[in-house]
């Protein structure tokens, strides 16, 4: 399953979420159909989900929103172990990352 | 336009037509090389088939020739010996016939000596010493010193052999007109009375002198003829020991005593009635001149020659030329008995090819190299046996076998086959040369013809390269005219029909154009109709949009509210991005307190907006409600501003922090961008504030992650807040402004006042953006303490 434009991929192996790109999508609109994609895989059973934010150079304050309500939604789940993985290479995600683990204390960030 | 293509027709050697003419041209002259060559190579084959022929045809004629030659030679030399055979055969059957008869021997002899005295009449020589008859007879006899008396005169026996002998006269002379040409013919009697009778008279006996001195004391046939006579003695005895079945006996060549000339002697023994013993001989000499002469007279081709020789390589009779070309060497015999033989033989040639000819054999053609002048000249020798004959040479009869040699230059004979040779070469010169002008000619014709036809093939070409030209100076009026019915042909009709279509194109252009007119306003009316609905659709969005535009900057604080506060100053910046963001920025004042906010809502729009309207009103009112404490301030406007999204569903969430300043502290709180402050002393200070706080609107609950941070700030500092609308925008190459630009400007500008130091950013900012489209809302607020 994959979700991709001429600048940004979004795409699912088994329990791990992989954003590719820069995404500056115009709004929650336009994130809808990344959103559904990722719910849908926290609510197929998984013991621990993987977002792996590695490869995403870029996110918009739209696409932080959407990472907020992903985290919250894995938060209401409560024995789901979510892992975001980061990188320091971008510095956007040293700065919003930790608002995650806020809204998620329990969520393991890996910002490497 | 220049497009490098020449206006002239081309005929570089890029052109199809030099391509076509290389092609064709070439084949042709490969094809051309190769039969002509083929023919060439088989005309010098049959050439040399023909040299050959000829040649081998030639030698074989030129060999048969010679050979034939040789053979009529020896028949010719064999016929003359015959000849002479044959008149010693009958000189020698009269002689018989006379001693086989004694009566009439002696009746004849008689007679004779009546007739003719002189041919009986002796007279002694007191010089020599021997008695011979007076000149003027037919015959001369001469009787040797020992056989004469004490008186001079003749014995009995002798005297009565003087008359018989005499019976030569009649028989002789006439033979020696007739028949072969001979030198002389005599009668020698046997070895107790060997008179000596010869016709015609000569001098004899003075000759024998003056050649063999001492001979008129020594037996005559051991003096002349050692062994001679013992072996016709043994004939005598028994016939079958002759070496050849005929009594002919031939002498080696020898000086004559009687003439002096070189000759070869024929004896025809004679016998005693009884056939018991030897009575003489009957004899005759011919001149090896004449014997020569045959030889001599062979002529084949220009310089060949025969040559006539004894079993044992001496060479009895050649011409001068001959024995030149032979390298004979002419040795007189020094052997000191009888007559003086000639010793010339092949085996002492000077040329080592005629010494080792074998000569025991007949072996028909041989070729030769002899010397000539220090070059090694190649000959044809042909050798033949003549037929076997009694030989005496010293010693015993034996039997002999002359040889007869023709000898020619290799080149006279194949003169002719060179001659053949030429003609042929010349022949195959002028076919080659035909042969080579014929192909030159059909070279020519096909170059002709293949230009010609290259002109017709590629004319059509030509014609439509041009006419596209033309078509391409905008001469639609061009046809061409190709009537070949090929794929030029073809080509030339499309291009006529295009060209047509063109040129009707072009020359109905205005119709063209109304026609596409009015099917353009057909599909404008359609056009029309969607851009209606757009500008609806439009209309709508720019409402939209200028509708939040209106609430953005209907709530911003006014310009007065700004300047009412006396230790600080404060300037504020925001210009909306063309979408409409969502920056915030407001400060609100309540008594003494002063509460100064900026913030950002995500995404664009009218909901960005009244999102942002909702933060203005629900801070305003927490204000009035003198909530002072930061926290709790942020705590209670996220839980109203949650519910209300939640409401509204408004999917958004905004960073929102707050300067709160009673007059001396200055207290930060809430997540947003970084504060900077540019101190009086120059100093510049980032305060990051992740930890202060969480975005708003994400959470019902966020009064955890509040956190409250104290600023210094006194006379002269300067606080600056903003939106990442500044940090983010970016120049034509894509690079960001950012927080250092920031605050390298602050620091430039920190001297003067907050109205200055914003615009002065806001310039700056403005320039580094340049063309580039405004992304996102910029805002821009700047607090000085005075």
């Amino acid at each position: 399953m994959e979700i991709s434009d001429e600048n940004f991929r979004v795409w699912a192996e088994k329990n791990e979420v992989y954003f590719d790109g820069v995404f500056r999508l115009a709004g929650p609109d336009a994130y809808a159909p990344i959103y559904s994609l990722i719910t849908g895989l926290l609510h197929e059973g998984h013991k621990q989900v993987t977002f792996d934010l590695t490869g995403l150079e870029f996110l918009n304050s739209s696409g932080i929103n959407l990472l907020a309500k992903l985290t919250i939604e894995a938060r209401k789940m409560g024995d789901l172990l979510l892992i975001v993985k980061g990188t320091h290479q971008h510095p956007w995600q040293a700065k919003s990352l930790p608002n995650l683990k806020k809204l998620h204390p329990l969520l393991e960030l890996r910002l490497a | 336009m220049m497009d490098g293509w020449s206006s002239k027709r081309p005929v570089g050697l890029s052109s199809f037509r030099a391509k076509f003419i290389l092609v064709v041209g070439g084949a042709v002259l490969f094809d051309l090389l190769v039969s002509g060559g083929l023919a060439l190579w088989n005309v010098q084959r049959l050439s040399r088939d023909a040299t050959l022929e000829v040649g081998q045809g030639l030698e074989a004629a030129s060999q048969e020739y010679i050979r034939t030659y040789a053979d009529s030679t020896a028949a010719q030399v064999n016929l003359l010996l015959r000849q002479v055979h044959n008149d010693v055969d009958t000189l020698a059957g009269v002689l018989q016939a006379q001693i086989d008869n004694p009566v009439r021997n002696s009746d004849v002899g008689a007679a004779i000596a009546r007739t003719s005295p002189d041919s009986v009449s002796l007279s002694y020589d007191e010089k020599g010493k021997w008695s011979q008859n007076a000149p003027g007879s037919a015959s001369v006899v001469s009787v040797w010193g020992y056989l004469l008396g004490e008186d001079h005169q003749p014995k009995p026996e002798i005297r009565r052999d003087i008359e018989t002998s005499a019976v030569l006269d009649l028989v002789a002379p006439s033979l020696l007109q007739h028949g072969a040409s001979k030198l002389q013919m005599y009668y020698i009697g046997p070895r107790e009375r060997p008179i000596f009778r010869t016709a015609p008279y000569t001098d004899q006996a003075q000759t024998f002198d003056r050649l063999y001195p001492g001979h008129n004391e020594a037996d005559f046939w051991n003096f002349f003829f050692p062994g001679l006579y013992e072996s016709w003695q043994g004939w005598a005895r028994d016939m079958k020991t002759r070496p050849v079945a005929d009594d002919i006996t031939q002498t080696a060549p020898y000086t004559d005593a009687i003439t002096g000339k070189l000759i070869v002697s024929f004896f025809h023994p004679l016998w005693t009635a009884d056939r018991k013993d030897v009575a003489g001989t009957a004899g005759a000499d011919i001149t090896l001149d004449q014997l020569a002469q045959t030889v001599e007279n062979v002529k084949v081709a220009q310089s060949g020659f025969g040559f006539l020789a004894m079993s044992d390589g001496n060479v009895v009779a050649i011409n001068g030329t001959g024995e030149q070309t032979l390298g004979l060497r002419s040795a007189s015999g020094a052997s000191g008995t009888g007559v003086t033989g000639l010793e010339r033989s092949l085996k002492g040639s000077a040329q080592p090819a005629i010494a080792k000819l074998a000569l025991d054999r007949e072996q028909g053609i041989q070729h030769l190299l002899l010397q000539r002048d220090g070059n090694e000249v190649p000959y044809i020798v042909i050798v033949k046996k003549l037929p076997a004959t009694n030989l005496w040479s010293s010693g015993p009869v034996r039997q002999e076998a002359m040889l007869l040699g023709v000898v020619v230059p290799e080149r006279e004979i194949d003169a002719s086959l060179y001659a053949a040779q030429a003609k042929i070469s010349e022949a195959t010169n002028r076919i080659v040369i035909y042969q080579i002008l014929a192909i030159l000619m059909s070279l020519l014709i096909v170059t002709i013809a293949v230009f010609a036809a290259s002109k017709r093939i590629t004319s059509g070409i030509s014609a439509l390269a041009g006419a596209a030209k033309r078509i391409q100076a905008q001469d639609y009026s061009v046809r061409v005219a190709i009537t070949s019915k090929d794929e030029v042909g073809a080509a030339g009709e499309a291009f006529n029909r295009m060209a047509e279509q063109i040129s009707y194109h072009t020359e109905n252009l205005e119709q063209l154009v109304e026609e596409r007119t009015a099917q353009i306003a057909d599909q404008k009316e359609e056009i029309s109709a969607l851009n209606a609905q757009l500008q609806r659709e439009n209309r709508r969005l720019g409402t939209e949009v200028a509708v939040a535009e209106r609430i953005q900057l209907m709530v911003l604080p006014l310009q007065q509210e700004l300047e009412e506060f006396q230790d600080i100053e404060i300037a504020a910046y925001m210009r909306p991005a063309e979408e409409v963001g969502g920056d915030y920025y407001d400060v609100l004042k309540n008594g003494r307190r002063l509460k100064i906010g900026i913030g950002d809502v995500t995404g664009h729009g009218l909901e960005s907006g009244v999102l942002m309207l909702m933060v203005q009103s629900v801070a305003r009112a927490l204000q009035e409600a003198g909530n002072t404490d930061a926290v709790k301030f942020l705590a209670d406007l996220n839980s109203a501003l949650f519910k209300n999204i939640v409401r509204t569903k408004i999917d958004k969430h905004l960073t929102l922090a707050f300067l709160d300043y009673d007059g001396r502290e200055m207290i930060l709180s809430g997540q947003h961008e970084e504060v900077v402050i540019v101190r009086a002393n120059g100093e510049i200070q980032r305060v990051d504030t992740m930890d202060l706080g969480i975005p708003i609107g994400l959470d019902a609950d966020i009064s955890a992650f509040i956190k409250t941070r104290e600023i210094t700030f006194e006379k002269g500092d300067l606080i600056l807040l903003h939106t990442d609308g500044v940090t983010e925008a970016a120049n034509d190459s894509g690079e960001m402004f950012g927080i250092e630009r920031l605050c390298s400007e602050a620091l430039r500008l920190k001297g003067q006042s907050a109205e200055k130091v914003v615009s002065g950013i806001v310039a700056t900012l403005m320039h580094f953006i340049g063309s580039q489209k405004i992304y996102d809302d910029i805002t821009l607020l700047a607090v000085r303490h005075r």
